[in-house]
């Protein structure tokens, strides 16, 4: 009987054991790429209309908060380079402006428009950080998501209106392609592994945004028309201002944040 | 004939058997129930560090056999996520010998059915850990998954219980012949009280709202909050059930302290309820003080699973002791 007993668990392990077994290999697949090519119907608006410039500054008003100091001793290879990024980049202001903001054209462009898509955009991950901290892009516009570190990371897109993915990416120098056929702003990535790593994307369906670079300065290329300009940041929310430029016009438009603007991190 | 069956004056059993026969089976049955709490703290810890999905694959890791992940690469959240799996598939494996050792070593049919059941449940609870990694964590699905965590610890209680030679030898009868003691179904409401208490606190915890009411013991200010959304309600609905468990748990404890206080096998497991319970609401509030921090919150989802095994653990013994069978065996149920 006890015979039996043995010959039938280890059939029973065997079973478990490749239940549990994958190729071995080290490679994980791509991400999914959901929606179609390129924007779709009618002729693609010729950009070199979008003569107009918008242009401004995103001031911070008071004492920027303090960002939360990283934590990286939970991987060795991350916790060796903390020096480099020893706190989060939420809140990054430099000369009186704020950082990592992103402004675009939230109403007034025609409707029915379709925009040629641009060359890829990337992300990287390097020193277990996201690289840039905030970009734009446009719907399926294709994204490469790179590794550049000698460690384990996972891309995990937060979306709500795209669907959402997570994909491993073991190997440095890895690289994973996607695209996002709906726009959203705010689209967060993160990486499970290293709680500290998170991203945003602004994805659109048009080609008027931006993020606000040193100084908080931007600048925006439209069309002749009536906006209404939309600026968000992830600490401190959403704000937004009405512009009408004429062919060839030059506007400035600034926005203010303050510490006492709420946004999604709080 | 055993002293205890000799002192209740019953029968044996008919599944009387010696001190040293079936010891085995119960102590390794004891070994899973341990293994199983331990794998419900580690479950507890993914969630609270976030962790679920730090694994995006399965049941590979990274595209290894889960086996074969270098532990060099357990870092970040890997390390919950994969330690979790890793010692899921242990209690998995555990429970296989289990349900085989039970096949071959038990008399009992329902004995057989009974650890059948808990291998059913543990792969179904396999495939629901997987779902939610597929699935990118959904709600109803990691909710699920944590009760059933729940009822496969009862399980393997169960198991447990059944297997001891105590049990086998025949738990002595302590009620009255003459009047129905409602003591075993107060124990079995505390215990369904108990369990519906951890399926609020999974959905609670699955949807994010562990902090929807950030203060204690108010509620946004309020004895009774403002319900302006899911979250709130799901909270809210989490803390009066708090007050049910305890009252469940008093009423039980004072009940059984009364009536059987000389009876070990009933006072001890009502006695250690108590003092669980009382660890359990200290945890509650420090969860929420502490802005849902991982160890106290971790050890508010242990000590939950425990207080839920030691109820269930006393209601079986309350029924098998003061419940009137047919031919006084109540090794027999």
């Amino acid at each position: 009987m006890y015979k039996r007993s043995l010959t039938v668990c280890a059939c029973l392990l065997v079973v478990a054991l490749v239940a549990g077994c994958g190729g071995g290999s080290n490679e994980t697949n791509v991400p999914p790429a959901p929606g179609g090519g390129a924007a779709a119907g009618g002729a693609t608006f010729d950009m070199s209309k979008a003569n107009a410039t918008v242009s401004g500054k995103i001031s911070f008003e008071g004492t920027p908060p303090p960002n939360d100091k990283i934590q990286m001793s939970a991987d060795p290879y991350c916790a060796q380079r903390a020096a480099q990024n020893p706190t989060t980049e939420t809140v990054k202001v430099s000369d009186g402006g704020l950082e990592n903001v992103i402004i675009f054209v939230s109403s007034g462009l025609a409707a029915g428009a379709a925009y040629a898509t641009p060359a890829a955009i990337e992300i990287n991950q390097e020193n277990c950080h996201y690289i840039p901290h905030v970009f734009t892009m446009m719907t399926n516009q294709p994204l490469k998501v790179k590794n550049s570190d000698m460690t384990l990371h996972n891309i995990h897109a937060w979306a709500e209106k795209n669907p959402q993915f997570n994909v491993g990416q073991p190997v440095k120098d890895m690289v994973s392609e996607t695209k996002f056929a709906k726009p959203e702003v705010p689209l967060p990535v993160r990486c499970d592994v290293h709680k500290w790593m998170g991203a945003f994307i602004g994805v659109f369906d048009h080609p008027f945004h931006t993020v606000s670079k040193s100084g908080g300065s931007f600048e925006l290329k439209v069309p002749p028309g009536n906006y209404e300009i939309t600026a968000w940041h992830e600490k401190f929310g959403t704000k937004t201002m009405m512009v009408q430029v004429g062919d060839n016009d030059k506007k400035e438009v600034n926005f203010s944040f303050s510490a006492n603007d709420k946004g999604t991190a709080d | 004939m055993s002293r205890e069956v000799a002192d209740a004056g019953l029968r044996p059993s008919p599944f009387a058997v010696s001190e040293a026969e079936g010891v085995g089976l119960h102590r390794f049955a004891l070994f899973t129930t341990a293994c199983t709490a331990f794998l419900i703290f580690v479950g507890g810890l993914v969630t609270s560090t976030e962790s679920g999905l730090s694994v995006p694959d399965w049941p590979t890791t990274y595209g290894w056999n889960m086996f074969t992940f270098p532990l060099s690469k357990w870092v970040g959240g890997i390390f919950y996520e994969h330690t979790h799996r890793i010692l899921a598939s242990f209690v998995g494996f555990l429970t296989i010998v289990l349900t085989v050792w039970t096949y071959f070593g038990e008399k009992r049919v329902w004995m057989r059915w009974l650890s059948a059941a808990a291998l059913s449940t543990v792969i179904l609870q396999g495939v629901l850990g997987g779902m939610t990694v597929l699935f990118l964590l959904p709600s109803p699905i990691s909710t699920l998954h944590a009760c059933l965590a729940q009822a496969f610890f009862c399980l393997v209680i169960a198991i447990a219980v059944f297997t001891s030679p105590r049990w086998k030898r025949g738990v002595p009868f302590t009620g009255s012949y003459n009047e129905t003691s409602s003591v075993p179904a107060l124990c079995a409401a505390t215990t369904a009280a108990v369990y519906v208490e951890l399926i609020l606190g999974a959905l609670m915890r699955h949807t994010a709202a562990g902090l929807a009411i950030p203060d204690f013991p108010l509620a946004l200010g309020h004895i009774i909050p403002p319900f302006t959304s899911n979250k709130v309600i799901i909270h809210f609905a989490h803390r009066v059930g708090a007050v049910v468990v305890t009252t469940m748990i008093v009423w039980t404890f004072v009940r059984v302290a009364r009536s059987y206080s000389r009876h070990f096998l009933l006072f001890r497991p009502a006695l250690t309820m108590m003092a669980l319970l009382g660890i359990q609401l200290v945890l509650g509030a420090t969860t929420v003080w502490s802005a849902k921090s991982t160890i106290p919150t971790t050890a508010h989802v242990l000590t939950g699973a425990l207080l839920l095994g030691t109820a269930f653990l006393l209601t079986l013994r309350s029924y098998a002791m003061l419940t009137r069978k047919p031919g006084n065996c109540r090794g027999a149920l």
